[in-house]
């Protein structure tokens, strides 16, 4: 935990300007998301909204603040910073949240209302699939009745089948099955790119 | 209720953007990305004829109604949330004897489904699927 709280408080002391640097971000161990969630205090109630997650659309972004408009009507105002880990199709960086992406965001609620995000997720979709056919590097799906075309993007896609670990080859997927799939929305389309996708084998 | 171990995925739900953009406030009306909820397969009858859990040997999944609490933790790193059940679902049946692994430690079948802010709390997002352990919250 003191790693988790080290790096809060980083995250933090940067949003507030103070003397601590993101060099030490890197010193203090990886940024990945995955090392952010060892066991903590659980702050919200069960059934209430998380002040320290976002979800919306982003509608303006000034410099390293993005402006989020959230589905249930609350403005989020997220300050992406050098330890900011951001997620869009793969792991990239800050400059690639643009105006029009939709978001998932987690981080520490500042005084005065704004997220200090720790970790970004763009246009971020998790599908539970039909796979009605398939194409040269195009997957068509069946999503709660709504088509998506899913685009396999070479050197990022893979394939998970049964737990196995990620591969690149997708021709085991089958049409006529069901499958989930990570991927990247394409804003203001029925398209994503495919991250990865798990299927039996 | 014993502790169940199986698979954990999120999902989208309160018609936020994108694909999510109709996926409406959920079985109890109440269900939104933003909030520490959960899909639990066995809700009611008519949910339980649908994710049919039993399908794939899992017969420990009693049935709990909106608002339930259930605890989650990650088998991969120990972390846990706890939520209340906002919806019906995973579609467990679907699934049956899949597998989600990370090192030595795997987990078969789909058990639960958080939403965002929950899964989240205990995983990055774009892992997607992963093993766990539910019990009463």
């Amino acid at each position: 935990m003191t790693g988790t709280i080290g790096r809060r408080t980083l995250l933090t002391s940067a949003v507030l300007g103070t003397s601590a640097t993101l060099v030490g971000a890197t010193a203090m161990g990886s940024l990945a998301p995955e090392t952010a969630f060892a066991a903590r205090a659980q702050l919200p109630e069960p059934g209430q909204p998380d002040p320290n997650f976002a979800e919306g659309r982003v509608v303006s972004r000034d410099g390293s603040v993005v402006m989020a408009s959230g589905s249930d009507g609350r403005l989020h105002r997220i300050q992406l910073t050098g330890g900011t880990s951001v997620w869009k199709l793969r792991p990239t960086t800050v400059d690639q949240v643009l105006v029009g992406d939709g978001l998932y965001a987690r981080g520490v609620l500042m005084p005065g209302g704004l997220l200090a995000a720790e970790s970004v997720w763009v246009n971020i979709v998790n599908l539970k699939v039909h796979i009605t056919a398939i194409g040269k590097n195009v997957l068509y799906l069946d999503h709660n009745g709504q088509k998506v075309v899913g685009h396999v993007v070479p050197g990022t896609s893979a394939a998970v089948y049964n737990g196995t670990a990620a591969i690149s080859d997708l021709s085991m997927l089958k049409v006529g099955k069901h499958a989930q799939v990570i991927g990247a929305w394409r804003p203001d389309t029925n398209e994503v790119d495919l991250a990865t996708i798990y299927a039996a084998a | 209720m014993a502790g169940v171990n199986g698979e954990v995925s999120w999902f989208c739900c309160g018609n936020s953007w994108g694909p999510c953009g109709s996926a409406g406030t959920g079985a109890c009306g109440t269900c939104h990305s933003g909030k520490f909820q959960h899909a639990w397969p066995n809700t009611s009858d008519a949910c339980y004829s649908i994710t049919r859990p039993d399908r794939c040997g899992v017969t420990a999944m009693s049935r709990r109604t909106c608002g339930f609490r259930h605890s989650t933790t990650n088998l991969c790193n120990g972390a846990r949330v706890v939520t209340s059940i906002a919806d019906c679902g995973p579609q467990t049946d679907l699934f049956c004897g899949e597998r989600a692994c990370c090192g030595g430690t795997c987990a078969s079948n789909r058990i639960i489904d958080l939403t965002p802010a929950a899964f989240s709390a205990i995983a990055s997002l774009n892992a997607g699927l992963i093993p766990c352990s539910v019990n009463v919250g």
